[in-house]
């Protein structure tokens, strides 16, 4: 009797693993695997949620084993030779990464692929074809949903799986589930933010330090806050796909990226900024979003105002019918920070699920 | 019954006499005149508050002819009928185009530039031009939108507020 009550003790703390696959081991791949390291005892002790990475891939093959891979052998495996196939025991190299998701049993798949803006893929069709599957998606992958948000959506609801995709807009800071549940009962009427990072350093700095925009840019590629081509980040794509995301998931405006009006900051000049900081105003890379507009433009911010944030840091304003105006900020990159927003769908699906 | 006025003035002499000259002459009773020269908006007009009493005929009378001498009313009874909308300009701006989009802007319905500034830069299409505008309370987003048309009409870059 004694034995059997104890071994009903230790399953309940245990619980069943939530077995996750991992496509994509770059920045935010790797941050999801050190935060699920990290926050093991947490997770468990919080929400009695027993996370297992059954399989990881990456351009270079896989790891699978359906009892759980180690988070830390993962991370070192990948830091070490830069390929997540040479994982000792487990490793399989070149297999085709929608394969991955037919070779070992799963519950939610993490899909944090490079993206692409032109046709989504291959992020587009893996997670079609998890949902398709039954399976639970969590995603950071802009391009896709800036594509094919309604099919991704509709192939979600059809099949009955959760799909979670908050570390798509403003990496760490909290915008989609914030609009859905915490500001739940308000309409909300639109949306304006700066949601790209890149840019507001290279503005925030050409305001401070009166800098050109050429000179402003190599900077930022130097310290590695820009991309050595930064053409998507600059020109204003990056922030329309999450203007179009934004657009469906919180004002349920069926939009894709053709139909954002965008200009990005390479016209922006030391004059006009000099201008603006006369009248007391600041040049930020604004994305809106409402029922008449979708834009995203060099648009002119009161300093002081809450849009005058600096630094590489996210913003967003809802406008909402009962609460007014709600202003988030956070940080819009970063490997663990992105994690973090990937974590809380992990657990948000977990809640549903368990 | 009583107006609370907001007005705005330029910082030259004379310029409060000319906005009391009507109301004496129309007869409107002014009860209050609050005038600081010190106190400045950003653009370094001065702005006044006076409340003046009569009937409604005197009244209406008296703001027509504030109106008809170009005074900037801000506020009625508190209620705004301005609004200062400022944009900036990028490209190349020789005197021509500030000119003829000065000209442009103005022709938009109740709005007024009010003030522009220049930066002219060694590249002329890196020049940036500061414009502020006086417009009719209300209607921002449609002046907003009429302002980027005549920017992409003359190839600028329009940079408006949020």
């Amino acid at each position: 009797m004694i034995m059997n009550s104890r071994k009903v003790q230790i399953l309940e703390i245990n619980g069943d693993p939530m077995k996750i696959i991992i496509l994509g081991f770059g920045a935010v791949g790797q941050g999801v695997a050190r935060v699920l390291s990290v926050k093991k005892d947490y997770l468990k002790k919080k929400y009695g949620l027993n996370p297992s990475i059954v399989a990881v891939g990456d351009r270079s093959g896989a790891a699978i084993n359906p009892d759980g891979l180690d988070e830390e052998l993962l991370l070192k495996t990948k830091e070490k030779t830069g390929k997540i196939s040479s994982f000792p025991e487990y490793g399989i190299p070149g297999v085709e990464s929608i394969n991955i998701l037919d070779e070992v049993e799963y519950d939610c798949l993490v899909e944090v692929t490079p993206t692409d803006i032109h046709d989504g893929e291959p992020a587009r069709s893996h997670m079609i074809k998890a949902m398709e599957d039954g399976k639970d998606v969590v995603t950071s992958n802009k391009g896709p949903l800036a594509l094919s948000f309604q099919e991704l959506a509709t192939t979600a609801q059809s099949n009955s799986v959760e799909f979670k995709f908050e570390a798509s807009v403003g990496g760490a800071m909290p915008i989609i589930n914030f609009a859905h549940e915490t500001l739940a009962g308000c309409s909300i009427e639109s949306i304006f933010g700066i949601l790209n990072g890149t840019t507001n350093y290279i503005l925030s700095r050409m305001a401070n330090e009166g800098s050109s925009y050429e000179q402003t840019l190599s900077e930022a590629q130097e310290l590695g806050i820009a991309e050595t081509d930064p053409y998507q980040d600059v020109e204003g794509i990056d922030a329309a796909c999450k203007i179009v995301i934004l657009a469906n998931s919180v004002l349920n405006l069926p939009a894709t990226l053709k139909d954002v009006e965008v200009e990005g900051i390479s016209r922006i000049t030391t004059e006009s900024i000099a201008l603006a900081k006369k009248e007391g105003m600041l040049i930020k890379l604004i994305g809106e979003a409402s029922p008449d507009t979708l834009e995203v433009s060099p648009r002119l911010v009161r300093q002081g105002s809450p849009l005058a944030v600096e630094g590489t840091l996210n913003l967003a304003t809802l406008k909402t019918d009962l609460a007014d105006e709600v202003t988030v900020v956070g940080k819009g990159a970063g490997s663990v920070e992105t994690a973090s927003a990937i974590l809380s769908d992990i657990i948000s699906v977990w809640k549903v699920r368990k | 019954m009583r107006f609370n006025l907001v007005l705005d003035l330029p910082d030259v002499p004379g310029q409060l006499l000319e906005v009391l000259e009507p109301m004496g002459r129309l007869g409107a009773n002014i009860v209050a005149v609050i005038h600081q020269r010190d106190v400045k908006t950003e653009r370094g007009t001065v702005p006044v508050q006076i409340t003046i009493e009569g009937d409604k005929e005197t009244l209406d009378m008296v703001m027509d002819a504030l109106e008809a001498k170009d005074i900037q009313i801000m506020a009625v009874d508190g209620v705004l009928r301005k609004e200062q909308i400022t944009t900036i300009l990028v490209g190349d701006i020789v005197e021509e185009d500030v000119k003829e989009t000065v000209t442009l802007l103005n022709q938009l319905e109740g709005v007024k530039v009010a003030d522009l500034d220049l930066k002219m830069s060694d590249d002329p299409k890196n020049s940036a031009t500061k414009m502020v505008m006086e417009a009719d309370f209300g209607h921002k987003k449609k002046i907003l939108k009429s302002i980027k048309e005549v920017g992409d009409q003359k190839g600028f870059l329009v940079i408006n507020e949020v």
